[in-house]
Formats: structure tokens, C-alpha cells, sequence
């Protein structure tokens, strides 16, 4: 399989009165094309740091990244916006509508980042919230009309519409409910059976199970991997049973 | 001390817009209190010079062979008028001076030492020691004006020039002058008796009755009087003048240049109240849950909103009494700018009272409007400030919609940016309105100024190349046709040079008058309303005249001649700015209706391009004889006996003919078996001068000094507005950075939300620049009319490309102050 996005000793510190805080040390990855990566630790371990190192928000300190063929890590900063534009889609924990915006116009923002207007891409928006529950009627509310479910629905919405090559989530459901997670869970489930890679930090096992891979940050460092076959083609008790037992060996 | 500490705590998180604010209320207090000063020290200026010249505050100026002893008489016996002291004065118009090879003209008056003496004190000032004054072969004392403008010093030569000669003076002195100190009327120069002599030669004389009239005297009365005691028409021949007068003619460009500060420090006042309201209610909106916090700490609304407005008074009163501190420190540069425009030593302290009313004015203005708007926070109660309030909650209709974006997203998503925040729009928009008034006013009256020929167009009188006014019995218009045959020439008119007013019947207003055969031949008289007068039943007036005394086109006018009364028709009103901006246009056979034995006897002459005008005044004189009015003025002392005798005769013709309307002399001088012989045929041109010339120096420095002004004004607002707009754009990257934040993230670059943020204020700079381009027009008609009696043109092109220029101003202001985007970073947003 061809790696989407690959590092190469990738290190990111921060300066903190003067000390160097090292959050990613000398760091190696590969995101394979179709892999759901979930991305787990401790507090403090450095999951989100790497998520916005990968996905372009951040620069890293030191170290390499490629995506598909690009190196990343000396764009500037509209350069970096430009290429996630074009590859990258986000997730956020705090959902992070435009709160002036219709459901509609908040998908249509993202997508005319990438995309020229058409009548088939307004189709394309119609269609994927639609899809994602969101009716003709839902589409016209404003962000503080919706339910935290439906707030993150349309986040993934507005996160997929430009067919990113990954998309990214930081703790997708950590300001949901059960019962509202559950519904955005089986949305990421939903895109990534559409074939979508997917990168996503939790600290959630209910998240975590839905992803094909799991990787186990310590202080900066990758210390273990778990591999699942895509969520649903398996035993459910198995699964949690395996992934349980990885976290356990990881100190979780 | 609650209250007070909130308040500081605000101004350093908000330091930007307190040194705003600190800034435009500084502006505005300064600009009101050197304002308030000015205006109150100016009178001062002349009561204060009057009293040290001794000068008295009324004069009559009559022509000197007119002059009889009755208009004294009425004076003193019907008026009741003591101190009457009478004097000869020469008056000249249009004197070239040449000073450095460069000539500039004015209008003149000459008295002698005694006479100077019996008008006012003669307060003298010189560097010069007696001896070296008496040394001075041909000594003058110049006004004030003199030394404070132009820079002369005692020692330095004052050369006037006439029909082409030069009449070099040692300027002795200056000495401090009441009346007959202005442009106008002509500055008084004070020469010894045998220079007056000389020069009476060559200019008119005037009889002048000084005298302390006050309010007992009534002119209307006076000529009235005299009119009936000796049958003279005194509106031709005598001319009042006053301390109002002289102070008017003097102040007036400097009290409209004060006025205009005026309305530039309302801009800004505008500008810093704009700004307060905004800020408050952005910081209202931003901080309601800091405002809920304080009051759940049990801070009442009324010590938040009040902590609100002190912080506003604060930066307000500390920009106001540093606008009152530099008012102050300015004034002796402002002493320095009215000793300029007034020509009079101007060393008043500044009116400190004046200038605190104004620093108050501005803090009191600021701190109410602070407390109004920050009044809003009682309305809200803290369970609604933590919620963020209700304005975070938006159901309202989905203006600009994105599923129907025509072209740009910027475009789209800046449109809805403003709907968010419209009433924001509004103020601004209100505020870039004034502004750009003042700067469109500013650029439509630079370029005015800064054309030579536009200004000519509204001068209401003709400014040809050269004036050529004819000895009596000169055939005019023989002489027309000569002038046509040389190259140089391109057009002439003739005109009759009438001096004089005329009067109008019903007016209390007379006027000089213009006469031409065909006016389509004139080159700088142009019609507002109606046409050119055709026939001799039609005549034009001037736009003051017709606004003032209600007077339209078709209306009739009935004009007051030695034959008794002339009635016309009104066929075109002119605008003018000269002789008061009453003048008449006659045609010629007109014109002679009512004064039948008046024939033209001057000829305007146009010259082609490229053609030297010093060349051809030379080329005139050698063709035509001599000028009269020189020659007068040089007796030959060169050459034959003969040719001594020719000169000697030649000067005394000249002196005949220019000063005692002698037309014709004849004569015959014997010496020994020999007769010499000779007549006064070779004169033909009684005076030269160059209305074009004359009129450009005149405006010279009225038009520098405007340019400068326009531009420091445009500079000056354009300022306020770049202060504004980057506040405004630095504001809402403040408060929108989630959402910049996040369309970061969604892959907009920094410069595509840049443009966003400076594409919001385009509909309303766009709506204020096309508001501001009306009212320009509107006020450039008011503004022209109220000081100069005229309506200049719209220089349209000009104005709309300072409008445009506005707007990409606004743009890029905003586009600039919103590189605070840049700092944004989204995963510290997103890790928030």
C-alpha cells in the first residue's frame, strides 16, 4: 500500500520560560491510503501536537513530512493553508461552526475554499447532509439551533465535501453524550467505508474501536500498534476485548 | 476606585484605540481652542493698532478735481463730526513692483509725511540711524505688510515700475498702519514731498476727510446730501472706507480658513464619537461574560457601564487637555500664521479661558456620549450576560446566502460580514460621509487653485495679455485695426474704460461697469444663467448681485445716469469676484445710452502663443510714441540743446495730457533765428498694463496658501479615517478570531481573509465616497458663493477620481490594519 502521509523523525518542542518542552521526539509514521489511524495516550502525551503537526495546522520543530510526495514542514503558513485546502479535512472536539452562518453556508464555505461554484457541487453539499441526517429543513438552521450531534455532523460535513485525502478529528465526540456520540461514530464509520483515510486522536475505547489501526503515544514517542479489521466485519466483544488488552499492555 | 480600576484595567488591555481616541480628541480639542482663541484675538489686532496709529475709523476718498469744500462742510455741520483731517493721497492700481527679476503688482496709495502725520500717528520702525535716513535719496516707509510678508528690510530698494520704467525707492522704514492697509484699497506708502510730487504726475489724486464716524455716520445720508448741495454724482467720484471695512478685507481669508477648522474638527469630533459607540458596544458584546462574572461578584450595571464610560473619559479628557496644552504651546506659531494673513504684527497671548471652554466642550461631548452608549449594560441582567446575551443567537433571515454566490467567496462572505454587523456599517459610513466631504471639497478646490485659467473663468472681467487704455481723440478702433496687422496679435476687444460706479436704482449697491461690443468675443466673461447682452436694451449682472437684490434673468434693471434713468433688461447673470461683485455688463451702444459722450477708448490685446508680452509692450511703445503717463515722469537730460527742449516739451504735454485731459498741444519755442517745433501726435497710449499678470500675482499667494491648506486638510483627514478604519479592522480580527481561526483551518490563507475584512467596509466607503461626491457639489456652491460670490465648476473628473482614490484608501487601510490575521494561530485556537 502507498503511504499517504509519512514522517520522518519528526520532533516538535515548545519554549516555556525558557525551557524546551520536547512533545514529539524523532518521530516515524506512515498513514496508509484507507486506514482509519486512531491516535491514543495519556494527557500531555502529545496526540493532539501530532494531529496538527500531520495535518499542516502546525510546523514541526524538526523532522520531515510527506504528503504524497510533498514535504511540508517548510511551507508557510498560506502555503500550508493552501495544502490543506486541497488535502486535509478537520474534525475539532469543539465542533467550531461559523455561528453567523447557516448549516448550508457553513459546508459551502469549506467547499468554495477548494471548488468552484456549480449547481452539482450545491447538489454535492445538499446530498452529503443528507446523508449525514441533516434534511432540507435542518439545512437552513443556524449553528445554535442544532444539538451537539448535529453541530458535529455538519462539522464532518463541511470536513469531507472537498474529498480530502485525509481527514483529520481531535476527540470528535468529547463534548457529546453517549447517545449523540454513538450517532457521530457511525457517520466516521459511514466515510470511512466510502473509502476515506482518517486520522482521529480519542481517548475514547468506544471511539477507538472504530478505527483500523491504533497507535499508542508515550511522552512524544510511538510505543505500540494495533491493527483491527474495518469496524463492523468483525465480533464487537473480540474487538474491544483486543483493543482492551493493547491499552492495558500500553499502561492505559 | 472599583470603577477606576476596571476602567485602567480596560485601558491596557484596549491600549490601541485609548491612544486612538487620546489622538482624535487631542485633534479636535486643539483645532477648536486655537479656533476659539483666533477669533477672539483678531479684533483685537486692529482695536489695538488703531489705538497706537491714533487712527481714526472712517475715511472718504474723492477724486481731487471733484473735490469742494461742502463735502467737508456736511461732514462737520450735518454729521455733527469734530475731528475732520484732510490729506492728498495719490491712488494707483496695478502697480508692477520688481523685486530679484520678479515682478508681482498691487494696488498703492502715496501720501506725504505730514499728510501721514494728520492721519494717524506715524508710528514709525527702522533699523536705519536718522543720518543714514536723510541720506536716502529717494526714501519711502512701507507698511508693516512689507516686512512680515515680504520679507523687505530698511535699506533695501522698492522698485515700482510704470509704462516700462523703473523707480527704484530706498525703503527708509515701515510703521504701523490703521486704515488704508489692505490689498483691496491699496497699501499707503508714505514718500517725501518731492517723490509725491513726481508721482502725481503719474497717478490719480484723491482728497481724503479721515474723521471718527461711528454709527452717527450714514453714507446713503452723505452722498445724498452732497448730491443735492452740489449736483455731483457722488457714487462716481467718492468712495467710503471703514476700520469694519479694513478688518473684513483682512480677515476675511484667514476666518474662512478658521472656519474651515471648524468643520474639520467636527469631523473628527464625529470620528471620535463614531469610535466611542463602536468600541463600547463591541467591548459590550465581546465581554458579556466577564460583564456577568462582575456582576455575579455583585459589581451593580451601573458601576460596569460606568467603568465602561471612565475608561472613554479618561482617554477622552487626557487627548482634550493635551488638545488645550497644545493650543497654547501653538499659539505663537498661530500668531506668526494670523501676522501673516492679517499683514499686522499679531503677538496676542492665547485666550487660555477660550481654549479650556474648547478642551471641555470636546470632553464633556465625549464623556456623554461614553456614558449613553455604556448605559446599555443595565438593560442586560446577568443571567443573559453569561449566556453571551441573545446576540450570539441568530435566527434572522440568511442574507447573501453561499448556494447563490455569483463570483467571489471573499466577495460573498465579506457581504455577509456586514450584515452582521450593519449598524457598525452605518456609523462608519456616517462618519466617511463627513470625511469624505471634506476631503473631496479639499481636492475639487486644490485643483481649482492649482489652474490658473479656472480661476481667470470666474474673475467676471476680462484678462487679456495686455490693456492698452488711448489718449482722448485717439481713433480706437483705427487703432483696433493696426493691432490686428502685428503677428503677435490674436484678438483685441475694444472697451470703454469707464471710472467710477454706477448707480442702481433701488440698490443700495453700486457698481462698476463693463462695456464691450460683442461679449461673444470676450474671453473670460462667462454667463451662470441666461446670455450675453445683445442689444442696447440688455445688460448682465452679476450672480452676487442677482442673488442679493433678487434679481433673475428677464427682470429689469433702471440705471441712474447724468441724463436721469436708463432701464435694461436683465439677459445673463455673471459670476464675478472683483470690485465688490456687483458690477454691470453693458454693450456698447448700451452704454451710451446712458452716458452718451462715453466712446471706447481701451483695448483688451490677446497674444498668440509663444509671443513675449515685456517684447511686445516694447515693440508698442516704440510704434506708438511714448506712454504718456511715463514720459510724464522723465524729463530728458541728455543730448543737443534741441533734443533737451523736445524732451522737456514732451514731458510737459504728457503731464497735460494724462493729468488735465488735454487732447491735442501744439507748440513753438524760439531760440535765436531757430523754431523749434512740435504736437502731441505721437502720443496714442495713455497706459499699459497687463490684467494677466496683474491678476496672477494678486492670486498668488492666495492660492498657494489654499493649496496648502487643502493638502494638509486632505492629509489631515485622511488620517482620521486610515485611524478609524485600521481601530475597526483591528477590532473585528479581534473579535472574530474563532471564526478567522477556523476558516484557517478550512484552508483560507491570511491574505484571502484580509481581503474579507477590507471588503466589508467597500459598500459602505463606496455609498459614503458617491454621498460625499453630492454634498461636495452641494457645499462647493454654498462655500464659493457665501465667501467669493461665485459658484466655481464641478471639476467632476477630479472629484470622482478623489473619490475612487478614497475608496481604494479605505480598502487598503482596512486590508492592512486586518494583517493581525496573520498572527492567528489555528492550533492554538483549536487547543484552546
Amino acid at each position: 500500500m502507498i503511504p499517504v502521509l509519512r514522517t520522518e523523525k519528526l520532533c516538535k518542542s515548545f519554549s516555556n520560560g525558557g525551557t524546551q518542552q520536547h512533545v514529539i521526539k524523532n518521530l516515524d509514521l506512515e498513514i496508509m491510503e484507507g486506514d482509519f489511524t486512531v491516535i491514543m495516550g495519556a494527557s500531555g502525551s502529545g496526540k493532539s501536537t501530532l494531529l496538527y503537526a500531520l495535518s499542516g495546522m502546525d510546523r514541526p520543530t524538526l523532522g520531515k513530512i510527506y504528503f504524497g510526495g510533498t514535504e511540508i514542514q517548510d511551507c508557510s503558513n498560506d502555503q500550508l493553508a493552501v495544502f490543506r485546502r486541497g488535502n486535509c479535512g478537520f474534525v475539532f472536539q469543539s465542533i467550531y461552526l461559523l455561528d453567523n452562518q447557516t448549516v448550508l453556508d457553513n459546508v459551502l464555505t469549506g467547499a468554495y475554499a477548494v471548488q468552484k461554484n456549480s449547481p452539482a457541487l450545491i447538489k454535492k453539499v445538499k446530498d452529503t447532509l443528507a446523508r449525514l441526517g441533516l434534511d432540507e429543513q435542518m439545512q437552513k438552521k443556524y449553528p445554535n439551533q442544532l444539538s451537539g450531534g448535529e453541530a458535529q455532523r455538519v462539522g464532518i460535513a463541511r470536513a469531507v465535501i472537498n474529498d480530502p485525502k485525509i481527514l483529520f478529528a481531535d476527540e470528535p465526540t468529547g463534548s457529546l453524550n453517549s447517545a449523540t456520540s454513538k450517532e457521530v461514530l457511525d457517520v466516521f464509520t459511514q466515510v470511512h467505508e466510502n473509502g476515506q483515510s482518517i486520522v482521529m486522536v480519542t481517548h475514547d475505547i468506544k471511539t477507538a474501536l472504530r478505527g483500523t489501526r491504533t497507535i499508542y503515544l508515550r511522552d512524544g514517542s510511538i510505543v505500540g500498534e494495533h491493527r483491527m479489521p474495518p469496524y463492523g466485519s468483525d465480533d464487537i466483544k473480540e474487538r474491544r476485548s483486543a483493543l482492551t488488552a493493547f491499552l492495558d499492555e500500553m499502561g492505559w | 476606585m472599583k470603577i477606576l480600576r476596571l476602567s485602567f484595567f480596560n485601558l491596557r488591555k484596549n491600549k490601541r484605540e485609548a491612544a486612538a481616541i487620546l489622538f482624535l480628541t487631542l485633534i479636535s480639542s486643539f483645532l477648536l481652542g486655537t479656533f476659539f482663541s483666533s477669533v477672539a484675538n483678531i479684533p483685537k489686532v486692529f482695536d489695538k493698532c488703531f489705538e497706537e496709529t491714533g487712527c481714526a475709523d472712517s475715511a472718504l476718498r474723492i477724486n481731487a478735481d471733484k473735490y469742494r469744500d461742502d463735502f467737508y462742510g456736511i461732514l462737520a455741520d450735518d454729521f455733527g463730526i469734530g475731528d475732520i483731517r484732510r490729506g492728498s493721497m495719490l491712488y494707483a492700481t496695478g502697480v508692477q513692483i520688481t523685486r530679484d527679476d520678479k515682478t508681482y503688482t498691487m494696488n498703492l496709495n502715496f501720501v506725504t509725511e505730514s499728510t501721514e502725520r494728520k492721519f494717524e500717528s506715524f508710528v514709525k520702525c527702522s533699523s536705519l540711524s536718522e543720518s543714514e535716513i536723510e541720506k536716502l535719496e529717494h526714501p519711502i516707509w512701507l507698511t508693516e505688510y512689507f516686512m512680515l510678508n515680504d520679507g523687505y528690510e530698511p535699506g533695501d530698494t522698492f522698485t515700482i515700475v510704470a509704462g516700462g520704467r523703473d523707480y527704484p525707492f530706498e525703503i527708509a522704514g515701515f510703521y504701523k498702519c490703521g486704515l488704508f492697509a489692505d490689498a483691496g484699497y491699496g497699501r499707503k506708502c508714505v514718500l517725501s514731498d518731492r517723490d509725491y510730487l513726481l508721482l502725481s504726475a503719474v497717478y490719480g489724486e484723491e482728497e481724503v476727510l479721515v474723521f471718527n464716524g461711528g454709527e452717527r455716520f450714514d453714507y446713503s445720508e452723505y452722498t445724498e446730501k452732497c448730491r443735492e448741495a452740489t449736483s455731483e454724482n457722488m457714487s462716481q467720484i467718492c468712495r467710503y472706507w471703514s476700520k469694519k471695512d479694513q478688518m473684513d478685507n483682512e480677515t476675511g481669508f484667514i476666518m474662512t480658513l478658521i472656519y474651515l477648522s471648524v468643520f474639520f474638527s467636527s469631523v473628527n469630533i464625529a470620528a471620535v464619537i463614531f469610535l466611542i459607540g463602536h468600541k463600547i458596544t463591541k467591548d459590550i458584546e465581546d465581554q458579556m461574560q466577564q460583564i456577568g462574572v462582575l456582576e455575579a461578584l455583585g459589581y451593580t450595571s451601573k458601576e460596569i457601564s460606568l467603568s465602561y464610560a471612565c475608561e472613554y473619559v479618561l482617554s477622552g479628557g487626557a487627548g482634550s487637555l493635551t488638545g488645550a496644552a497644545a493650543a497654547v504651546f501653538f499659539a505663537p506659531v498661530m500668531n506668526g500664521i494670523c501676522t501673516y494673513f492679517i499683514s499686522r504684527r499679531y503677538d496676542c497671548p492665547p485666550s487660555l479661558l477660550r481654549i479650556i471652554a474648547a478642551a471641555l466642550t470636546v470632553a464633556v461631548l465625549t464623556a456623554a456620549f461614553a456614558v449613553m452608549r455604556s448605559s446599555k449594560i443595565r438593560k442586560i441582567p446577568p443571567v443573559s450576560a453569561f449566556r453571551k446575551g441573545i446576540k450570539s443567537h441568530h435566527f434572522g433571515k440568511n442574507v447573501f446566502p453561499l448556494d447563490r454566490l455569483k463570483k467571489s467567496i471573499n466577495l460573498r462572505l465579506a457581504l455577509k460580514g456586514i450584515f452582521t454587523d450593519l449598524s457598525s456599517n452605518i456609523g462608519m459610513g456616517s462618519c466617511m460621509i463627513l470625511a469624505g466631504t471634506a476631503i473631496l471639497f479639499c481636492a475639487s478646490t486644490y485643483s481649482f487653485f492649482a489652474d490658473s485659467s479656472a480661476i481667470f473663468a470666474i474673475v467676471g472681467a476680462e484678462v487679456s495679455d495686455e490693456s492698452v487704455t488711448l489718449m482722448n481723440g485717439v481713433d480706437a478702433r483705427a487703432f483696433r485695426e493696426d493691432l490686428l496687422t502685428m503677428p503677435e496679435v490674436r484678438k483685441v476687444n475694444l472697451t470703454a474704460a469707464f471710472s467710477g460706479d454706477i448707480t442702481v436704482k433701488d440698490s443700495e449697491e453700486p457698481g462698476g461697469a463693463f462695456v464691450y461690443d460683442d461679449y461673444n468675443e470676450t474671453e473670460f466673461i462667462h454667463t451662470k444663467y441666461g446670455r450675453f447682452a445683445k442689444y442696447d436694451n440688455e445688460i448682465m449682472i452679476t450672480l452676487r448681485r442677482s442673488v442679493t437684490e433678487h434679481r433673475s434673468v428677464g427682470d429689469r434693471i433702471v440705471i441712474e445716469c447724468d441724463g436721469g434713468e436708463k432701464s435694461y433688461i436683465i439677459t445673463g447673470i455673471v459670476p464675478s469676484t472683483v470690485n465688490n461683485r456687483m458690477d454691470l455688463y453693458f454693450t456698447t451702444q448700451g452704454f451710451i445710452r446712458a452716458f452718451p459722450n462715453v466712446r471706447p477708448n481701451s483695448a483688451d490685446i490677446y497674444l498668440n502663443k509663444g509671443c513675449g508680452r515685456k517684447d511686445f509692450e516694447k515693440k508698442l511703445t516704440a510704434l506708438y510714441g511714448v506712454n504718456a503717463k511715463d514720459t510724464a515722469y522723465s524729463a530728458g537730460s541728455g543730448g543737443t540743446l534741441e533734443e533737451r527742449i523736445k524732451a522737456a516739451a514732451d514731458e510737459k504735454m504728457a503731464v497735460l495730457i494724462s493729468q488735465y485731459g488735454v487732447t491735442d498741444v501744439d507748440y513753438a519755442v524760439k531760440i535765436g533765428d531757430s523754431v523749434i517745433r512740435g504736437n502731441s501726435s505721437s502720443f496714442v497710449i495713455k497706459e499699459m498694463s497687463s490684467p494677466a499678470v496683474e491678476l496672477s500675482s494678486s492670486l498668488e499667494q492666495i492660492s498657494s496658501v489654499t493649496k496648502a491648506f487643502c493638502l494638509g486638510a486632505v492629509i489631515f483627514v485622511s488620517i482620521i479615517v486610515a485611524v478609524i478604519l485600521s481601530i475597526i479592522s483591528a477590532g473585528a480580527v479581534k473579535r472574530q478570531r474563532r471564526d478567522l481561526g477556523i476558516m484557517k483551518s478550512m484552508g483560507y490563507t491570511s491574505k484571502d481573509l484580509m481581503i474579507q475584512i477590507a471588503l466589508r467596509i467597500l459598500p459602505a466607503a463606496v455609498i459614503s465616497a458617491a454621498a460625499a461626491l453630492l454634498l461636495t457639489t452641494y457645499l462647493n456652491k454654498c462655500f464659493w458663493f457665501a465667501v467669493f460670490g461665485v459658484m466655481i465648476p464641478d471639476d467632476l473628473p477630479v472629484m470622482i477620481s478623489t473619490a475612487a482614490a478614497m475608496v481604494i484608501f479605505c480598502l487598503l487601510v482596512s486590508y492592512i490594519s486586518a494583517g493581525r490575521i496573520k498572527k492567528i494561530s489555528v492550533t492554538e485556537l483549536m487547543t484552546e
